[in-house]
């Protein structure tokens, strides 16, 4: 019996299709994982079934009936319950009361019946064997714990859909393993499970179907799990090997490195962390989310605390403690894979955007400093990026997400960087943007820039770096020579991801 | 331009709206007013927001009457003494905020207790009377019979301002921490630093103004700002709200917080002329402030649905 | 997996809430100043003492419902004040009845709070700003009205409450204040509405997504909160004997002191009426005792600013340990 129905629902925003022409069926009694790399349409399909977007096309249906939920309210409402990934608990109550707090009580004045609420909890505690006295404070719970009384909290309200997003994102392994053995349970009962990760071995062991997407639209819909190896599945999700590269292999210039990173731990959890990328070098760092990149990169700019091993830039050992020092100090330089909220500041203008790294360069001992002599600086990069903007004084956030992330590289191009960690450069640009972000680069390390690659999309990573190292638990798994051989390439790399030990 | 209408219609309605003495002392609030406002403008733009602003312009005030009655510093040298008694309030506020993580709002309700309390303190609650009579024909000097100093120094103040956020890096630095602080920071801006400066800014512009008033009454009064300062809450957040100074920070309008400051003092004067209750304006002053945050609200949310905010 | 209600030890448990703290250093204070001073257990001294004490924390738990919700109330002295001065106006001019004026009066006080909150509710628009105008326009209507001139007629029945005592040394003033004290801790405790109130403080998306509507709750928190300005104005009056203008004007440093020394959070979702009772008390205590000892009174406003600083920053230390104590629960 079909439980939920997405049926050719498409999404654009501006500059972008996020959907095209994607369904996904979800039976009753079974657990469906919905797969995909980032910037492949997922949190978006999730939002659209939710109701916090709406499709531009194409509908959903519960149970038969199209629906279209207006806040995550009547979502929940109509039977249909998500588990995020950040929890959703008020910690300082109780766990009886979290889950019944839509129900304190008839009216606002009316008295909360404790005694009432908290034997009610305790049926759906007991339902997911979580033994926990439901007048435990949430606070005192472990994330496991706690996401499990959000689930309770979904069935009390009669959910016969449950979504989870990255369930076991912050479970140990053996809690991983009692979530699974309630899931069971649960779709045993006759629940519909839709289930998003990005650890393929948890898909395999407790999904039955999968819908992958991939770039917006499906790789495959509602397809059988049981018919499907771990290749095929990953070969949906990042592409086929059809995608000719048309770089040769470069040669790696014999210099020193730039930076090195030597038995490096940081205070955000990396371990034993050694790596280096040499000037002109493109060094890419490839690993599926969750494997401690992004942070790696902040640790590296100084904002987490260095625990451990050794920093040299250029040589010689550093301790780096902000942005500032990095960027001012040693010439490195970071572009966010979050463009909106840390790369830009979408209410300033381009010039303001482009020249924000130059400001302290280029102010005269008064601190004086003229746009003119701001944009004499930043002109000749934007044009040569070929930014299509009306002028320089143009408010950012008007631009096209491909405009803007062409700023958002700009503005260290402009401040002449030594090294640029470039984090995620393509997700929701355009492909003609990509194709020349990707040429940029290439560019820049051929003038000696040193350029460290983050990126879970591989036929991006093949196409541009010329070593890759693969990251995953917030260790160093593997590092793998690039000879843009595609298929090669990337079966070493998941080597490496899948080759850790059984939990 | 709301102003100008107004003030044409004021001006035609009224006989003794544009006589020079009411233009002079309309003119020398707006002045006073405006500083004021520059002062609250300063630190709304980087997002935060500043209660102790009424403390340090009397604590200030009434350090600069200790200099020149009881020390016997000249008036040009107590000056900046008290300028920079106000930035290292300032400071105080700034320091605090960064260093604790906590909001500035609470941060602030706590020193412009503190910098009320230690000033009543030491001075007794007496006021300085005994100033050299410059001080008061500062205040009462006429320029072409009807400008005020005051109002020129704001205005070279709004000028000195404008060129500040638009032409310096420090400026600037300040723009981009309210706009965005994340993207600020991992652009390579010390946000902690620009917001201790930031805070210095307040504190010095709050103690002009307060050196302003001490010119126009003539004294060092410590009740010159209200309990704790709070008097000067509302002109402080009116004239840069109106003006067009975003409540979220990394966008100012330096010429609006002037603007604003002279509709508020026009549409005060006017309404006194026209013998509305001086009483009734205060509650009329405050559907103001409501008002123009409406406008700023649907502002931000206009912005918001183009995803810059 | 089994988590039990309470693992930690008995000594632990007793010193995890948020009233211990300040209740120890209120009876340390008590304790330690009339050791210096015997006159502060005189009579007088306690009865003059528990009034400041009782009109103060009805003042104080009228911010502590909005600091509870998230928000903060600067109208909170205005109201008050316009409450007093309505009260006593109605009586001395129109000759209203005690009774009636005392509801009329109440009602003012909660239709001033609800017009704010309402507007925080459509808007969106911080509290900061709206109750700020809302300052503005209660003590311009107040002023309007009194023409900065206070009322003087209030009636003898009034002011034998606010100046006579029940049971020895304590204050027919302490009965209202009980009430409201009670009254606030069972809303936060066992009411729906308090529950809702602290939910949305603590995790306002969390609360949306349970079906709490922010709208009806904001209303209701700054209706309560204009209710117990309203109580706290007509207690001054009582205790004053006029309907002064004024009323009101120094409310603001002390209405957040108060909850804040006893545990309270700013960010909301975090109150403790007992706490907050004991800040009350601490503060009354130091004020009083700084009069007694002829130091200058203004100092008061010193060590407010500086307890609230204190108060603040412990609260933060407390949050963050609560953080990475679940950021360390978290992941493997």
């Amino acid at each position: 019996m079909t439980a939920l129905q997405v049926s050719n629902v498409s999404k654009s925003f501006p500059g972008v299709k996020a959907l095209n022409d994607v369904s996904m069926t979800m039976s009753a009694g079974s657990v469906h994982a919905l797969l995909g790399e980032n910037g492949a349409g997922k949190s978006t399909l999730i939002k659209i079934i939710t109701g916090i977007y709406a499709p531009d096309s194409g509908s959903v249906m519960m149970n038969g009936k199209p629906v279209r939920f207006a806040n995550l309210r009547q979502a929940a409402a109509g039977g249909l319950g998500v588990v995020h990934q950040e929890r959703n608990l008020v910690t300082r109550f109780s766990v009886g009361e979290n889950i019944m707090l839509d129900r304190l009580g008839a009216s606002a004045l009316s008295r909360v019946d404790y005694t009432a609420i908290h034997s009610e909890a305790e049926k759906w505690l007991k339902l997911l064997d979580l033994e926990v006295d439901p007048r435990t404070i949430v606070s005192r719970l472990s994330v496991a714990q706690m996401q499990l009384v959000e689930i309770g909290k979904a069935l009390s309200l009669q959910s016969r859909v449950l979504l989870l997003d990255e369930p076991t994102a912050s479970l140990t392994p053996n809690e991983s393993k009692v979530l699974f053995r309630i899931l069971r349970r649960l779709r045993d009962d006759g629940v519909a499970i839709g289930f998003v990760s990005h650890k393929l071995e948890e898909v395999f062991d407790i999904c039955d179907r999968v819908t992958v997407l991939r770039d917006g639209v499906n790789a495959c819909d509602s397809a059988d799990l049981t018919t499907l190896s771990r290749a095929d599945v990953v070969q949906m999700m990042i592409g086929r090997a059809e995608r000719i590269t048309k770089r040769a292999p470069r040669a790696q210039p014999d210099v020193p490195p730039y930076l090195e990173l030597t038995d490096y731990a940081s205070g955000a959890g990396h371990r034993d962390i050694s790596l280096s990328v040499r000037p002109g070098e493109i060094v890419g760092l490839y690993g599926l989310v969750g494997a401690g990149r992004s942070e790696l990169a902040r640790a590296i700019l100084g904002l987490s605390k260095q625990l451990g091993g050794e920093v040299k830039v250029a040589g010689k050992p550093v301790h780096i403690t902000s942005v500032a020092e990095a960027l001012h100090h040693h010439g490195i330089g970071y572009v966010s894979e979050d463009r909106k909220q840390e790369g830009l500041i979408l209410l300033h203008s381009v010039l303001a955007n482009a020249g924000i790294t130059l400001w302290s360069k280029l102010a005269n001992r008064m601190g004086f400093l003229r746009d003119s002599s701001i944009n004499s600086k930043v002109a000749p990069v934007l044009q040569r990026l070929e930014l299509k903007t009306p002028s320089v004084y143009q408010t950012i956030g008007n631009l096209s997400g491909g405009n803007q992330q062409k700023v958002s590289v700009a503005k260290w191009i402009a401040a002449g960087v030594k090294l640029l960690i470039i984090d995620e450069p393509s997700v929701g640009i355009d492909i003609k943007t990509k194709a020349y972000l990707h040429d940029l680069i290439h560019e820049l390390a051929e003038q000696g820039t040193a350029v460290l690659l983050i990126t879970s999309d591989m036929p991006e990573m093949v196409d541009v770096a010329d070593r890759i190292l693969v990251m995953d638990g917030y260790r160093i798994k593997g590092e793998v020579e690039n000879d843009r051989n595609y298929d090669a390439v990337s079966k070493a790399i998941m080597g490496f991801i899948h080759n850790h030990a059984a939990a | 331009m709301l102003i100008a209408v107004t003030l044409l219609v004021f001006s035609l309605t009224l006989d003794g709206f544009t006589s020079p003495f009411s233009l002079f002392t309309i003119g020398r609030q707006v002045g006073i007013d405006t500083m004021i406002g520059l002062a609250m403008m300063a630190v709304i733009v980087t997002g935060g927001l500043d209660l102790s602003i009424g403390a340090i312009g009397v604590c200030c005030a009434m350090a600069f009457g200790w200099l020149v009655q009881i020390l016997g510093l000249p008036i040009l040298l107590a000056i900046p003494f008290a300028v920079v008694f106000g930035a290292s309030l300032g400071f105080i506020n700034g320091f605090t905020v960064v260093k604790s993580g906590v909001h500035s709002f609470i941060i602030t309700l706590a020193t412009m207790s503190i910098f009320f309390g230690v000033m009543i303190f030491l001075t007794k609650a007496n006021a300085y009377n005994g100033l050299p009579p410059e001080v008061q024909a500062f205040g009462k000097m006429k320029f072409f019979k009807t400008i005020s100093p005051l109002l020129l120094i704001s205005i070279v103040m709004c000028l000195f301002l404008a060129v500040f956020y638009k032409m310096t890096t420090l400026g600037r630095q300040m723009l981009a921490a309210g706009a965005n602080p994340r993207a600020a920071e991992l652009s390579g801006i010390r946000t902690g630093r620009v917001i201790m400066a930031c805070h210095m800014l307040t504190g010095a512009l709050a103690a002009i103004a307060g050196l302003m008033v001490t010119a126009r009454t003539g004294a060092s009064v410590p009740s010159m700002a209200g309990h704790l300062g709070q008097d000067w809450l509302l002109p402080a957040f009116l004239a840069p709200v109106l003006g067009g100074t975003l409540l979220s920070g990394g966008r100012v309008s330096v010429i609006g917080t002037l603007l604003g400051a002279g509709f508020v003092n026009v549409m005060t004067s006017g309404l006194l002329l026209m013998r509305v209750g001086e009483f009734w304006i205060l509650a009329s002053l405050g559907a103001m402030l409501l008002v123009a945050v409406l406008v700023d609200r649907a502002r931000q949310q206009f912005l918001k649905t183009k995803g810059m905010i | 997996m089994a988590v039990h209600a309470n693992t930690d030890g008995r000594l632990t448990r007793a010193f995890d809430n948020d009233w211990i703290g300040p209740g120890i250093v209120s009876l340390a204070a008590v304790i330690g100043i009339s050791l210096l001073q015997p006159a502060f257990l005189s009579s007088f001294n306690i009865f003059v003492l528990v009034s400041a004490i009782s009109v103060n924390m009805v003042i104080a738990l009228g911010q502590l419902v909005i600091i509870g919700i998230g928000q903060m109330n600067l109208a909170l002295g205005s109201i008050g004040g316009l409450v007093a001065i309505s009260f006593v106006g109605l009586m001395e001019r129109f000759g209203v009845p005690v009774p009636l004026a005392l509801g009329l009066a109440l009602g003012i006080g909660v239709l001033a709070g609800m017009a704010g909150g309402y507007i925080i509710a459509r808007t969106a628009i911080s509290a900061f700003i709206i109750t700020l105008a809302g300052l503005q326009i209660f003590k311009g209507i107040n002023l309007g009205i009194t023409e900065a001139q206070p009322f003087y007629g209030v009636p003898e029945s009034v002011k034998a409450f606010g100046t006579g005592s029940v049971l020895g040394p304590l204050p027919w003033l302490v009965l209202p204040m009980l009430i409201c004290s009670i009254g606030m801790w069972y809303l936060f405790n066992r009411m729906r509405i308090g529950r809702h109130i602290l939910a949305m403080g603590s995790n306002p998306h969390a609360a949306e997504m349970s079906g709490i509507d922010p709208k009806v709750t904001i209303i209701w928190a700054h209706a309560l909160s204009g209710l117990l300005a309203a109580v706290a104005g007509v207690m001054l009056v009582a205790k004053l004997q006029i309907g002064h203008p004024a009323i009101g004007d120094d409310w603001l440093i002390s209405s957040f002191a108060a909850p804040v020394i006893g545990g309270a959070v700013l960010s909301g979702g975090r109150v403790s009426v007992a706490g907050t009772f004991f800040g009350v008390v601490i503060i009354a205590i130091i004020t009083q005792g700084l009069v007694m000892f002829n130091i200058d009174p203004f100092v008061v406003q010193i060590v407010l600013g500086a307890l609230i600083l204190w108060a603040v920053a412990i609260n933060r230390l407390r949050e963050v340990r609560i953080a990475k104590l679940q950021a360390r629960g978290a992941g493997a």
